[in-house]
């Protein structure tokens, strides 16, 4: 029906003006097809919110995060902090240790049954209880539980919750010191390897013909190198460090972003509203980012968010190889690959990295699940 | 067809080539000496720099190295591990203990990941599917390392069963057997979990297209149709992720031969690498790298057979 703005029907003169609402401010639901009017990404947004393991994700990625940041800033010890007398003290926990778990304690095993009643070595109490008294060829050993904090004589009322590497530095601030620089490695890396990404694919998918033809060869010769091998090489030639890690982490890793935004572009670049702005003389610059681009990042998102834990788990990698972060910072890899060597003494020295990096790279890989799920359009309107 | 291979294998060479390019120039524009040894005369060191061209400008030497390779086969020698050695000597002394971890690992995982994948897709939505589910995610997202620091821990600590360490000279094969058993574990974890994962996302599409309807009201039993039809339907996508692993048979993994100083290629990278052998570093580099591109290659051709509509090699998205 066209009707001329001066002329209008009575009935539609007279519609209340609570009515003109924008589509999207509008709270009811649509009454034809049961949905709310909302854009796209708010509606992937509320099914994210939707999903208990999304938000589960989300809860356990910012927790880390925020302990990365406070726990070294409040822990009392310095990450560099060494005291080779407080060395590998084992972990003790304010209510844990009453419970028996964390309380401080060490197994001595094969010690000679004198040398515990010698104060001048085990100080007075540090001997909890001997456990067992053997006879190895001739002598006699014993096995015994040690309070390791007065063994050492930490001062009353200190507590390492992690316990103490080999020169005595406190594993709680390393680690959480180290959470801290693996995830700001893999955020620099990701981030630059999305903009790369996004802007070389772009460029090919938008323009397509020979400049397509060249950038896409040129990418398909660099994807042909393995990763490791680049990684590698790149490592021995910048040497070790947080800047060497993450450009070996882009020297390869834009181009899977850059191929699926060129697909985005072929599929996008012929549509409607693209011609629209094109007739309407809209520079190629804007119609690239602000026509096109808002409409293909929704895979993009899904990409980056994957690509997150494949660079912690990357930056470990290269610590285990010994291609890592400089010592003394730390790094969750470094702390990882330091405490193996030291496993089966030691073993908390190991666990509390593992942990770490498990639960991290858990809750991105389901945050990055539930993105993916969000943000698929046949599951566009969905309400459950 | 066969210009589709022929292109991709030219492509194949170029990048192969790149890649020593790299490799030599990234190793010789490394600041130290490659005879960085206090204990060496410098006669001798002068002879063997000789000896290795290093006194001609690097174009030259690239010259040297690239006809050395190309020719004889020749990477040169080893100066810090075992000097004086041959590299590609050293490498074949290592690859049948990779293989032989890796073969095994894979004989573990490929079956179980079908499996996993079959029974989970197959009662998707139950309590098994969600187990199932759980347990790949835990797998795909925990490093390998972190099991093997793990399996280390629990079954060589706590419960001693398995050696710590992989035994090269053991009395009897029932003791290199059990220390091969927790690398081997470590290994298929992942491998394992990846199969699982494509296979039920493959197997749960089949199942509910149209062809797996036709094929029950022809009459055969769900069994019979979810064997015949989806699951070879299934498979084909996941060769794919099948083809890698046996092709990588060749190179070990770095971290997990580290963690049970297994002596194969991946520990020997490692050590090349933290020793600063570079010869052998760069010929290590080169295997992994032919590995990988054979990969490619392999999957390209693959695609090619198994579906009809990639094998023309342009323009299409």
């Amino acid at each position: 029906m066209i009707v001329d703005r001066d002329h209008l029907p009575q009935e539609l003169a007279d519609l209340p003006e609570e009515l003109f609402v924008r589509v999207k401010d509008r709270p009811e639901m649509d009454q034809v097809s049961k949905v709310r009017a909302d854009s796209f990404y708010m509606d992937a947004f509320r099914r994210l919110m939707k999903n208990r393991v999304s938000v589960l994700s989300i809860c356990v990625v910012l927790l880390i995060i925020a302990l990365a940041l406070l726990v070294p800033q409040i822990s009392g010890y310095g990450y560099t902090e060494q005291n080779v007398k407080l060395k590998n003290i084992p972990p003790r926990i304010p209510v844990l240790e009453k419970l028996g778990i964390a309380d401080g304690t060490r197994t001595v095993i094969g010690v000679k049954p004198s040398a515990l009643n010698n104060t001048s070595r085990y100080p007075e109490g540090s001997v909890l209880k001997v456990l067992r008294t053997y006879t190895v060829s001739g002598k006699e050993a014993c096995d015994a539980l040690v309070d390791m904090y007065v063994f050492a004589g930490v001062p009353e009322g200190k507590y390492y919750f992690f316990g103490t590497d080999y020169l005595g530095r406190d594993i709680m601030t390393r680690l959480f010191k180290g959470t801290q620089i693996s995830l700001l490695i893999a955020f620099i890396s990701v981030i630059t390897n999305l903009i790369i990404g996004v802007v070389y694919g772009s460029v090919a998918g938008f323009y397509g013909g020979t400049v397509d033809i060249v950038l896409s060869h040129l990418a398909e010769v660099l994807d042909g190198l393995p990763y490791i091998v680049v990684t590698i090489l790149f490592m021995l030639l910048l040497g070790s460090g947080m800047f060497s890690i993450i450009l070996s982490l882009t020297i390869t890793g834009w181009i899977g972003t850059a191929r699926l935004t060129r697909a985005q572009y072929y599929r996008f670049k012929g549509r409607e509203y693209v011609l629209a702005a094109r007739s309407l003389g809209v520079p190629d610059r804007n119609l690239i980012f602000r026509h096109i681009l808002p409409n293909a990042i929704g895979p993009l998102i899904t990409r980056t968010m994957i690509a997150v834990p494949s660079a912690i788990f990357s930056e470990s990698f290269l610590a285990y190889i010994g291609l890592g972060i400089k010592p003394p910072e730390p790094s969750i890899g470094v702390l990882l690959s330091s405490g193996q060597s030291v496993l089966l003494q030691y073993p908390y020295q190991t666990l509390f990295p593992a942990i770490l990096i498990s639960v991290l790279m858990v809750a991105f890989n389901m945050l990055a699940n539930g993105l993916r799920d969000a943000l698929d359009p046949s599951e566009r309107g969905r309400l459950q | 067809m066969f210009k589709y291979f022929l292109k991709r294998f030219a492509a194949m060479l170029v990048t192969l080539f790149l890649i020593l390019t790299l490799s030599f120039w990234v190793i010789r524009l490394m600041p130290l000496s490659i005879f960085e040894n206090p204990d060496i005369s410098p006669e001798i060191q002068q002879k063997l720099e000789e000896k290795m061209h290093l006194h001609e400008p690097m174009v030259v030497q690239f010259g040297y190295f690239i006809s050395g390779v190309l020719t004889r086969g020749d990477f040169g020698t080893s100066v810090k591990i075992r000097p004086g050695m041959d590299v590609l000597e050293i490498i074949w002394e290592r690859v049948p203990t990779t293989m032989i971890l890796n073969a095994a690992s894979l004989i573990l995982a490929i079956p179980l990941g079908i499996l996993a994948g079959t029974i989970a897709a197959l009662k998707r939505g139950k309590m098994t599917d969600n187990l199932i589910s759980f347990l790949i995610v835990i797998f795909i997202s925990v490093p390998s390392f972190v099991f093997a620091s793990l399996l280390q821990y629990l079954f060589t600590l706590q419960w001693p069963v398995f050696p710590t360490l992989y035994l090269t000279h053991a009395s009897t094969t029932g003791q290199i057997v059990a220390s091969m058993v927790l690398p081997v574990i470590a290994l298929s974890l992942g491998p394992l979990a990846t199969i699982a994962r494509y296979l039920r996302g493959e197997l749960i599409e089949s199942l509910s297209s149209e062809y797996m309807l036709l094929a029950r009201t022809k009459g055969l039993t769900r069994g019979e149709a979810v064997v015949a039809h989806a699951f070879r339907n299934s498979l084909v996508p996941i060769a794919n992720t099948i083809i890698p692993l046996i092709t990588g048979i060749m190179g070990g993994s770095l971290v997990i031969e580290k963690i049970f100083a297994v002596p194969g290629i991946g520990g020997l990278l490692v050590d090349s690498i933290m020793a600063g052998d570079h010869f052998l570093t760069v010929a290590l580099l080169m295997m992994y790298s032919v590995t990988s591109l054979l990969t490619i290659f392999i999957i390209d051709v693959s695609y090619g057979i198994i579906d009809p509509r990639i094998r023309i090699g342009g323009g299409q998205e």
